[in-house]
């Protein structure tokens, strides 16, 4: 007899609350996969990227939206890249590894991170009691990526838009990345 | 009755504020202090001087304020040694006075001024020597509840703070003529500019004073100026703001004062500390006037001479009625004039220059060449005596000695302040802090004129350094206001204590007292005067008591130096540096993927870091921990038991070389582990000692996972990262964490196999041949999902650890502990963890403490000698390689007695000294199989002397024992359970 299957849960059960124009809502069903790049494998690796998803390997600091698929590459370090995408997809490894074969190192990261998104009027100025990083438009564009901290937190931050943010943090502490971002917004209210 | 409040000011009529100062009821109005509302209402009294209780009005109307302090609102939300110079009014404000016992008119303690001789500077580390003991006990106490500036609630501050971050091109500091004039210029430049200034109106001196800009008023042009600032885009204008230290990098520390003004901050955070990034900034924090000290200098009534125009011009507040100015400079007598002009009789101005021709209001008496040696009145100046005789009946002395730039920033790099000999007074060097300029007053061009011409240079430059291209603009017409002085620093033949630092109680004769006794180093001076401390920073007393230091040395002020300014410019409450880091909030919590059903099941839970780990669950009936631990352990041995394991680091390690590189860090072999095994493994630290210790599986050729303890986790990630980028970057090799992605749990216990087998989809084969011990794979549970499974053991028996994502933890965890039923399967915790692995001898932190290498640890087979290996060399030293310590068991000989982790180990018969010291209990926990307390510990050739008698000498909590040596191992030394 089969079984019955387990029950997934989101690290903040789908939260979403507005703050009047603002919005800060869990991101859930992502699909999140990191590409280490082998040494001297980058070339291979973007024209890999290329064929599949459209898109070559991003700069660190840069993400780019892929073509063929509902995602973002994200550049996250010389040899890191994070596959970012916006469908749940119960192997999102052997899904990569199906397009781009060995041309990366890959490792499941779905889980391991929570997602939120900030957007609205107060974003900026809710941010800007959480993070070191400048994210004004001029220095942080949109389509930029950064890792920062976050009330001790490991965050990496998204630009979306002009006044709106993609903040991966990890899920064990997924309540008190949301109460910090919260607290910004209604602090700033 | 004169009216205190007269037509005028930038304060606005139809927005009336009620208050209460000593629990009387006053009114003010919108854009006034608290001190400009206490002058308005003819209050002169506000307070009592710190040591002699004298009483004390308000002495100038910023910062630097050393005698107006006053305690804000009540109860919990109760702020002492708030200046009220610079607190806002606003509608429903109490201020209550401080430093005094009993009324403020009528303080008791106001008999220290009468036993001043006995107090002067120092006394106290003359006197209370005697009797020893009354030190803590009686001179402490009295001394301090007498002295002091103000009290505490001693209750929690309901407030909230919070802290952020800002970058800029410009940073200006101070929004005055030059920092308004430079922002703007910066900005329409188009740089990204950030202007903080501490006051809530923008604008300086020009708000004070009745000079024109651009043909217009001072103050109305600042407010011209700043609505353009604030209009634009790129720049952010600060009011309520004290950008208070100068820090590395541009880095800049302020103080914005978000709620302060507001009966009721709504929540909100009551104060925001900011970190401002800058690449350049512009210092134009004006300049604070100075005071001559002479004979009780110090009575209300006796302000400076520019506060004196600040009050009259900005807050149309009168604080005199007959007015008298004592002065060594031009810039004093705009004061007299100021007040003629308002209809307010000035007496007379005192001159300390004998050449100055300039001509006294009408009405006055000029007095060349004089000095105010004394005044009299005792709550409140009513004459003031000079040198030549005469005698001058006023209520109002408006005191100046000249103009000191606001340097202080420039000092928090340590940057030393030059003497100015035109202006009498410290400028900046230029030694500043790197990415600083300085501008107007604060750079010593003390007129308006000479301010904005400098401002627009040095914002010029700044812009243009920044790679902007300003386009010239003409600077704003202004005049050059008269300023000039000549040194006088104090009244030498005032027979009356003349006081140089107001809120210390330092008077001149304290300072020939330091002298005297051979403390003539300015640093020295200072400390034991208290000179320049507390809440003002000695902002108006340095340069005073510098000078009268050089006369008693002979030498000039430049030659005796100064000490230099130290952050904070003004003080910084404590709740704002914590922000939010506060009760529960002070760091963030992790939770494993089962916290939600341990909460739910009674769990206890511990922080382990920042994990919140189920410690144990408690069931109906269980009357203390020890209860649910027994019986977890219990469970564990004889049936399965669940343990939430996510918390152990999990690192995903890849690469061609990956093999190699574990090889390198770990001091066993790896690469030549098969796929779909997992391998023990220490690690050393560079110095040979023990690091931490795990399991790392091979998933693929190319593909690792290392398993980490849980406090070590960040640990050896960072270590590994050290290694791959640094020590082996020519290694294909990669990290990523995977501790928050894997869902983790022991399943241990004889009906381990059982139970897994039960949640398997199909029917899985995990016996011994087919699934051995440290073997690892993918098996697909409850309906298609695929799990990592690996046979390891912490506890020694069967036991398995199983891995899914972890969106599927908490229904695992509750699937487990339901179809295990049938099996007595139950959860347990960290406590009862702990007992398995003592039990079983496995070393964890407690043993692995940073003190000891492989050898001790018994693992000195581990160390291969076929490779090289972070800490192999620097392990061979005598004391890690030859050490004679040993990890060993221990149980009492009494064995009702309960071990105590941190006894050391001495011979029976020898006395307790540290050279009889053998070594030390590590762990301990009650054995629910064995039925007593066991212990492991490191003691001298412990594998050598099972079944010896040794004492536990435990003096700290006093729980000495005799115990005995055994194996570590108490349960299945021969691992037959855990292959099983």
């Amino acid at each position: 007899m089969a079984k019955a299957p387990l029950k997934a849960i989101s690290p903040l059960n789908g939260y979403r609350k507005s703050f009047g124009k603002t919005k800060l809502e869990e991101v859930s069903g992502l699909s999140i996969v990191s590409l280490a790049i082998p040494q001297r494998g980058k070339t291979k690796l973007s024209d890999a990227l290329k064929t599949a998803f459209g898109v070559a390997v991003p700069a660190p600091g840069k993400t780019l939206s892929m073509t063929s698929e509902s995602g973002l590459l994200i550049g996250l370090q010389s040899d890191l890249v994070f596959a970012l995408f916006t469908k749940d997809m119960p192997d999102p490894v052997g899904f990569v590894g199906g397009k781009i074969g060995d041309t990366a190192y890959l490792t499941r990261q779905s889980d391991g991170w929570c997602a939120l998104r900030l957007s609205g009027p107060l974003t900026f100025g809710a941010l800007e009691r959480l993070s070191q990083v400048d994210l004004s438009p001029k220095s942080f564009p949109v389509g930029a990526v950064a890792r920062t901290a976050m009330e001790h937190l490991n965050v990496i931050a998204i630009r979306e838009d002009k006044e709106a943010f993609l903040l991966l943090s990890a899920s064990s502490s997924a309540p008190s990345f949301l109460h910090a971002v919260e607290t910004s917004v209604q602090y700033v209210l | 009755m004169k009216a205190h409040r007269i037509s005028g000011g930038l304060i606005d009529r139809t927005k009336p504020l009620t208050f209460s100062f000593n629990h009387e009821r006053y009114q003010g109005f919108e854009g006034d202090t608290l001190a400009s509302a206490l002058v308005a209402n003819g209050i002169k009294l506000v307070g009592r001087s710190f040591k002699y209780h004298r009483p004390r009005g308000i002495f100038s109307a910023g910062s630097e304020e050393p005698n107006a302090l006053f305690q804000i609102g009540h109860e919990a939300h109760q702020e002492p040694n708030c200046r009220g110079t610079v607190t806002e009014l606003y509608d429903g404000l109490e201020a209550t006075s401080q430093n005094h016992l009993g009324f403020l008119s009528h303080d008791l303690l106001a008999v220290n001024d009468l036993l001043s001789p006995f107090l002067s500077a120092g006394f106290y580390y003359k006197t209370f020597m005697w009797p020893k003991s009354f030190w803590e006990k009686l001179y402490e106490p009295v001394i301090r509840s007498a002295a002091g500036l103000g009290a505490l609630s001693k209750r929690p501050d309901p407030d909230v703070y919070d802290k952020g971050y800002l970058h800029c091109d410009l940073l200006v500091i101070g929004a005055g003529p030059a920092g308004l004039w430079a922002a703007v210029n910066a900005a329409r430049a188009g740089a990204q500019v950030i202007i903080a200034d501490e006051d809530f109106l923008p604008g300086g001196r020009l708000n004070s004073e009745r000079l024109e800009v651009d043909g217009m008023p001072g103050a109305a042009w600042a407010s011209k100026i700043a609505e353009e600032l604030q209009a634009q885009d790129n720049v952010r204008f600060m009011t309520r703001t004290t950008v208070f230290g100068t820090y590395d990098h541009g880095i800049y520390g302020a103080l914005e004062r978000k709620t302060d003004h507001l009966l009721d901050s709504g929540g909100k955070p009551r104060q925001v500390l900011w970190r401002i990034y800058s690449k350049r900034s512009l210092l134009c924090t004006g300049a604070i006037e100075r005071p001559i000290a002479f004979g009780n200098n110090d009575r209300p009534g006796i302000m400076l001479a520019g506060a004196a125009r600040t009050y009259l011009n900005r807050y149309a507040a009168v604080p005199g009625q007959s007015v008298a100015v004592f002065t060594n400079n031009d810039d004093g007598w705009q004061t007299a004039f100021d007040f003629a002009e308002a209809g307010i009789e000035v007496k007379a101005v005192i001159d300390t220059r004998s050449d100055c021709r300039k001509i006294a209001p009408e009405g006055a008496m000029p007095f060349y060449g004089d000095q105010v040696i004394d005044t009299k009145g005792r709550k409140g100046v009513n004459l003031s005596l000079l040198k030549s005789g005469a005698g001058v009946e006023c209520d109002f002395l408006a005191v100046s000695g000249g103009w000191n730039p606001a340097l202080h920033l420039t000092c928090h790099q340590r940057g030393k302040p030059q003497w100015n000999d035109a202006i009498n007074a410290f400028i900046p060097s230029s030694d500043l802090p790197r990415g600083m300029s300085v501008a107007g007053a604060a750079n010593g061009y003390l007129t308006l004129a000479a301010a904005l011409e400098e401002a627009n240079r040095v914002a010029l430059s700044a812009t243009e350094d920044l790679g902007f291209k300003p386009k010239p603009t003409p600077v704003p017409t202004a005049s050059d206001e008269a300023y000039e002085g000549a040194p006088f620093w104090y009244v030498a033949d005032s027979k009356s204590r003349a006081f140089v630092d107001l809120q210390n109680d330092v008077t001149s004769k304290d300072i020939a007292l330091a002298h005297q006794e051979g403390f003539r180093s300015v640093e020295h001076l200072k400390r034991y005067t208290t000179m320049g401390m507390a809440t003002d920073q000695g902002k108006t007393s340095n340069i005073l008591g510098l000078a009268i230091s050089a006369h008693y040395t002979g030498k000039t002020i430049p030659e005796t130096g100064t000490t230099i300014f130290r952050p904070p410019y003004t003080p910084v409450p404590i709740g704002a540096f914590a922000g939010r880091s506060r009760g529960k909030d002070f760091r963030p919590a992790r939770l494993t993927p089962s916290h939600q059903w341990a909460s739910k099941n009674g769990a206890s839970f511990v922080e382990t870091g920042l994990w919140l780990r189920a410690e144990w669950y408690v069931k109906p009936g269980e009357k203390g921990w020890r209860d649910s631990v027994d019986r977890e352990a219990k469970a564990v041995r004889e049936g399965v038991g669940i343990c939430d394991v996510t918390t152990l680091g999990k690192i995903d390690i890849q690469g061609r070389n990956a093999g190699t590189f574990l090889d390198k860090v770990y001091t066993n072999t790896f690469s030549t582990l098969a796929v779909g095994k997992v391998r023990y493994g220490l690690m050393l630290r560079e110095d040979g000692h023990a690091m931490d210790d795990g399991t790392t599986a091979r998933l693929g050729e190319t593909h690792f996972v290392m398993t980490t303890t849980t406090a070590n986790a960040v640990l050896v990630y960072r270590h590994l990262e050290f290694c791959r980028q640094c020590l082996f970057p020519d290694l294909d090799v990669h990290l990523i964490s995977t501790t928050e992605e894997w869902a983790q749990f022991a399943v241990a216990g004889p009906k381990s196999r059982a139970l897994l087998e039960k949640i398997a989809d199909n029917p899985a084969d995990l016996s011994n041949e087919a699934f051995p011990f440290m073997a690892c794979g993918e098996i697909a549970i409850c309906g298609g999902l695929n799990a990592r499974l690996f046979r390891i053991s912490f506890s020694g028996e069967l036991a398995y650890e199983i891995a899914v994502p972890r969106r599927y933890g908490h229904a695992l965890f509750d699937r487990l502990i339901k179809d295990g039923k049938a099996f007595g399967a139950v959860p347990y915790g960290t406590e009862a963890l702990n007992v398995l692995r003592i039990e079983k001898g496995h070393a964890t932190a407690n043993e692995i403490c940073g003190q000891v290498g492989a050898q001790a640890l018994g693992l000195g087979k581990m160390l291969s000698s076929k490779k090289d290996f972070i800490g192999k060399t620097l392990g061979k030293r005598p004391g890690i390689a030859e050490t004679d310590l040993r990890l060993a068991g221990f149980r009492p000989l009494d064995r009702n007695r309960i071990l105590t982790a941190g006894a050391h180990f001495i011979s029976n018969g020898q006395p307790v000294s540290l050279e009889n010291d053998e070594g030390w209990m590590t762990s301990v926990a009650y054995s629910p199989g064995l039925g007593y307390s066991i212990g492991l510990g490191f003691i001298k050739n412990g594998d050598e002397r099972v079944g010896e008698i040794v004492t536990a000498f435990d003096a700290v909590r006093d729980n000495s024992m005799d115990v005995e040596i055994v194996s570590p191992h108490f349960v299945d030394p021969e691992g037959e359970r855990l292959r099983g």
